[in-house]
């Protein structure tokens, strides 16, 4: 069969289901047919699924024309969600079904038996629709080359969400594994709207490569109109200071929710899902069996209940996390309501285009800004969805920890020859710049657990074979290691359980650990009781008293990306002039406020406040540049103050600014005599701040887990594994004592600014803070401004203080009694 | 008599063997500064308050032995539960071997234990606390714990950790610092 073909099968079967095909999904497939590889830029709920599923079906029936069906794995599509694979499915099957191809399909993923996994190794179904650490397990397969030899295709699904994360490092990896092993292999990757959407193809294809250099980048052109209402209470008075959950808002919340169909209700993390949820039955008893809510770690069954009686329309809302970011077509919901600041413009544009999701209809978001100043987000947001701003998702470089998790899966499997695998790793973006060097030192690792000659202990790991082949061959760290594989992220996690039986979900082990037998929690939405607490798993039983902990999750703080920050200035500076927008208006008494004690900046000024409570001496420095920027800004300049004179910092920061809180005061005319702003050296204290401080320590938990340093144990076996167990905190400490060289440690440190902000953001923040007139205000007490700063928990600490001077300056507190 | 608590030797080596790439240098440091301190106060007795060894046995032990052989100290082992090398391992190490160990009126166990008219040594649970400072401080350090009749030292190995106390009324800390041992200020705390 010709391409025409083929094109009028597909063509007819659209028209079939009454559809008609979009250029972009023509277009794709032609350039599949073609031979070529490619990204394709289409939002969800386009049409997305056919645009792939199509070609890979003509290609078969071109290819098979004449001859005997044969089985074997014909195309892998990933998917970042396992809740996304069923649709994925039912859309392959009804196509197969209509084209009347003799293919099976299936899924495997977490969720899938361990008797279907066996099953599908011994006989591969066609299509396969799996994730990116299912793919990487397959890896860690015996035989693995000969199941993937035939597959001719495979397609990345949400390749904005794996890009900028180590997920997408373990895709490059595994796509650099697999142009070796598959005879002839297309790879198309499927983005939503970033901004880097080239590098996006690159990273994907791997750069310069000839698989690059034989793709396209197709984009789906489908404009949709998006209107950003902003929730602004009648009275500003009332509205709360330091950021909190917006309850203030709760009735014009519930109103929206009684006039619109369905209504999906966005919070940032899952604790605010959880209180929200918790707070609407309570305003507002008839939503009962009426509404539901929808977060990561409620059990699988409950949220595909949530899903599909979304889809049935019987719920009139939902209040859920990023959980609900991705995939699956709603088409019941009206409208979408953003709790807090969304961060970001890409992920705020995804969350609205949820609602009226058919081609041509208009979105329709609320922002509810739980604090005052985050109006100036809601306004700046409309902007940015005015003028279509949307952020990069920047990819990761020299990811050793992944690298070694790599190396450590075909070593399970069949084993590698390193000089083989180096050619592949070198062509990925990821470590297009490692060398020989940082390629012995991640074998060395791995085969002596270090880089000394003599092997004089009992380290095992993997094994070097007779004929040169890289090997493990011990069963238990070959299962423990096929364990790890999944846990990309590192928090301990235990699940919850009734007494009789029936998971509820799972919960981050320090929340459970502040609780006692006898507490009362809330979690899903239900009162539990915890009864106790065994092999990883909480016991709890329904509790008819009102909760007194609410569930939460650590981590998951976003930053503000660039453009967000630049359009945010733009607002706040003009918060002194000519029009404004209704948020910036409604945001007047606290502009008022904030004016008296001290002042609301001009484009042209910097400010920096300091006033002294109980808690020390606080400098607030606002540079609105986002917190990541902030982090960075924060801890340079504290470490620059460190060294006039000696002096321990406890810092804090937002999206707007950061703050030095000390026990004495900082002498700020020294400060700005001494030119600590300027851009020289910035590197160099940037480095010497970063140990100081105690980030690379939290960074190095992830690094640990992936790596494979932290032993997570077995299901069902923990407490045998014990033994092996560590933190992450202990085994940082001993390798930044005995082996600070260590490349594990020293990515721990890079990646703590270097991933989230390129060195060039930093600098020229500080290039523009020194165009501007510092503006140095001491006030009385704390500003609207420095409000959610200063009661921010979550600090880093930089001290030039010797030990012993800071020891006799704290204390520590007992318990009266007993 | 040298009291030395929760050494746990042979971690470091216990974590390779299972394919956790712990530094080797952290074991060795054990070995050094067990040396340092041996040297320094020439006791005639050291007296190891359990938790000596970590798991089964390993090359540790073996080095372990060595500088036994090499030590002109009396070695004594009030055993822990992690304790677990048959009695010839000890042997081999010339350490003799008790559950607990009495002489007037002082009770040496590995596990705290309040015991009439005694005062207890013991480790087990590798004390430290927390300290806090004006300006949102704080940092937390191993420390020595000490109530009325009981001392419970410090955990002396390297990778092992501390958990934190909460300090009774009456009690006293004194915290380890790179270069001394300093007692902690302690305030009674505010009622939330």
């Amino acid at each position: 069969m010709n391409r025409n073909q083929l094109f009028s099968l597909a063509e007819s079967w659209f028209a079939s289901q009454n559809w008609t095909p979009f250029p972009f999904q023509k277009d794709t497939w032609t350039a599949f047919l073609q031979g070529r590889n490619g990204l394709l830029n289409a939002p969800t709920g386009s049409g997305k699924t056919y645009a792939l599923w199509v070609p890979i079906i003509l290609d078969y029936l071109k290819k098979a024309e004449g001859k005997k069906h044969k089985s074997g794995l014909k195309a892998i599509w990933i998917t970042p969600l396992r809740a996304l694979s069923v649709e994925i499915k039912q859309a392959a099957e009804r196509l197969i079904e209509g084209l009347e191809v003799p293919f099976e399909v299936a899924i495997r993923s977490g969720d899938t038996s361990v008797s279907e996994r066996a099953k599908q190794l011994k006989k591969m179904p066609d299509l396969l629709i799996t994730t990116p650490e299912s793919l990487q397990l397959l890896l860690a397969t015996k035989g693995y080359e000969n199941i993937l030899k035939d597959c001719s295709a495979i397609v990345v699904d949400e390749w904005h969400e794996l890009l900028g994360t180590k997920r997408g490092v373990q895709m490059e990896l595994a796509l650099s594994r697999m142009k070796t092993v598959c005879k002839n292999l297309r790879i198309w990757g499927i983005s939503a709207t970033i901004g880097n959407l080239e590098q996006a193809r690159q990273v994907l294809l791997g750069p310069d490569s000839e698989a690059y250099h034989n793709s396209v980048l197709v984009k789906a052109v489908l404009h949709k109109k998006i209107n950003v209402q902003s929730i602004i209470p009648e009275k500003m008075e009332s509205y709360p200071w330091r950021g909190h959950m917006g309850f203030h808002l709760i009735g014009e919340v519930a109103k929206i929710i009684k006039e619109s169909r369905t209504t999906l209700i966005f919070t940032n993390v899952r604790s605010a899902c959880e209180l929200w949820y918790q707070r609407l039955l309570d305003y507002e008893p008839d939503f009962a069996g009426e509404i539901a809510m929808h977060h990561g770690s409620i059990d699988r069954d409950v949220r595909i209940w949530v899903e599909n009686a979304i889809r049935d329309e019987k719920l009139k809302a939902v209040v859920c996390t990023s959980s609900l970011d991705l995939g699956v077509d709603f088409a019941p919901v009206e409208t979408i309501i953003q709790i807090g600041g969304p961060k970001g413009v890409a992920r705020f544009m995804q969350r609205a285009g949820r609602s009226n999701h058919k081609p041509g209809k208009e979105s329709l978001i609320y922002f509810l800004a739980t604090h005052a100043i985050e109006l100036v987000e809601a306004s700046a947001l409309k902007k940015a969805v005015e003028k279509s701003v949307v952020e990069d998702r920047i990819p990761y470089l020299n990811s050793w920890d992944v690298l070694v998790q790599y190396c450590n899966t075909l070593a399970v499997s069949d084993g590698f020859f390193p000089d083989d695998i180096f050619n592949e790793v070198k062509t990925t973006f990821c470590y297009q710049a490692m060398d020989r060097d940082h390629w012995q030192w991640i074998l060395n690792f791995i085969t002596k657990g270090s880089q000394s000659l003599q092997a004089y202990d009992e380290y095992k790991k993997v094994e070097i074979e007779a004929d040169g082949r890289y090997k493990i061959n011990k069963k238990s760290i070959a299962t423990h290691h096929r364990m790890q594989i999944g846990t990309i992220v590192g928090d301990a996690v235990m699940q919850v359980k009734f007494m009789s039986g029936g998971f509820i979900g799972s919960i981050e082990e320090w929340f459970i650990s502040k609780l006692k037998p006898g507490d009362v929690f809330q979690f899903a939405g239900k009162q539990l009781e915890l009864y106790r607490v065994k092999n990883m798993q909480v016991l709890v039983k329904k509790a008819s008293r009102k909760p007194t902990r609410f569930a939460s999750w650590m981590g998951g703080r976003l930053a503000l990306s660039a453009q967000m920050s630049e359009l945010l200035r733009q607002e706040l500076y003009g918060a002194n002039h000519g029009k404004k927008s209704p948020e910036l208006a409604a945001m007047e008494p606290i502009f008022k406020r904030q004016r008296k004690e001290s002042i609301v900046p001009e484009s042209t000024e910097f400010l920096i406040e300091t006033f002294k409570t109980r808690e020390g001496y606080h400098a607030i420095f606002y540079p609105f540049e986002g917190r990541f920027v902030h982090e960075a800004l924060a801890s340079l300049l504290a470490y620059r103050i460190s060294l006039l004179e000696p002096i321990t910092f406890s810092l804090a920061y937002n999206d707007y600014g950061f703050e030095l809180l000390s026990d004495k005061e900082i002498d700020m005319q020294s400060v700005i005599d001494n030119d600590l702003f300027s851009t020289s050296y910035v590197h160099h204290d940037l480095q010497k701040s970063l140990n100081a401080t105690e980030m690379a320590r939290r960074k190095f938990r992830d690094i640990a887990v992936i790596a494979g340093l932290v032993f997570t144990g077995y299901p069902g076996k923990i407490v045998k594994a014990k033994h092996l167990q560590s933190s992450s905190q202990l085994l940082f400490e001993v390798f930044r004592d005995y082996e600070p060289d260590n490349l594990l440690l020293q990515q721990a440190y890079r990646e703590t600014f270097e991933h989230q902000l390129e060195e060039g953001r930093l600098i020229q923040a500080l290039e523009r803070i020194q165009s501007q007139a510092i503006v140095w205000k001491a006030c009385e007490k704390p500003t609207p401004f420095s409000f959610p700063i200063i009661t921010d928990r979550l600090r880093e600490k930089l001290s030039s203080e010797s030990l012993a001077e800071r020891i006799a300056k704290m204390t520590a507190s007992y318990m009266k009694g007993i | 008599m040298l009291l030395i608590s929760d050494v746990h030797l042979g971690k470091v080596s216990h974590f390779r063997k299972h394919g956790i790439a712990v530094p080797e240098n952290a074991f060795l440091a054990n070995f050094r500064r067990l040396t340092e301190v041996a040297d320094y106060f020439g006791a005639e007795l050291i007296c190891f308050l359990g938790d000596l060894f970590h798991s089964k046995k390993n090359k540790e032990w073996d080095i372990f032995c060595h500088w036994t052989q090499s030590r002109p100290e009396k070695i004594l082992l009030v055993t822990g539960n992690h304790d677990i090398l048959k009695p010839e391992a000890y042997a081999q190490a010339r350490i003799i071997v008790t559950s607990e160990f009495v002489t007037d009126a002082f009770l040496f166990t590995h596990e705290p234990e309040i015991r009439e008219n005694h005062f207890t040594f013991c480790g087990h649970i590798h004390p430290g606390v927390t300290l806090r400072g004006v300006g949102r401080q704080f940092m937390s350090l191993s420390c020595f714990y000490l109530e009325k009749q009981q001392l419970i030292l410090p955990a002396f190995g390297e990778f092992t950790g501390k958990w934190i106390v909460e300090p009774q009324q009456h009690a006293r800390i004194f915290a380890l610092t790179p270069r001394n041992v300093v007692e902690i200020t302690l305030l009674e705390r505010n009622g939330r």
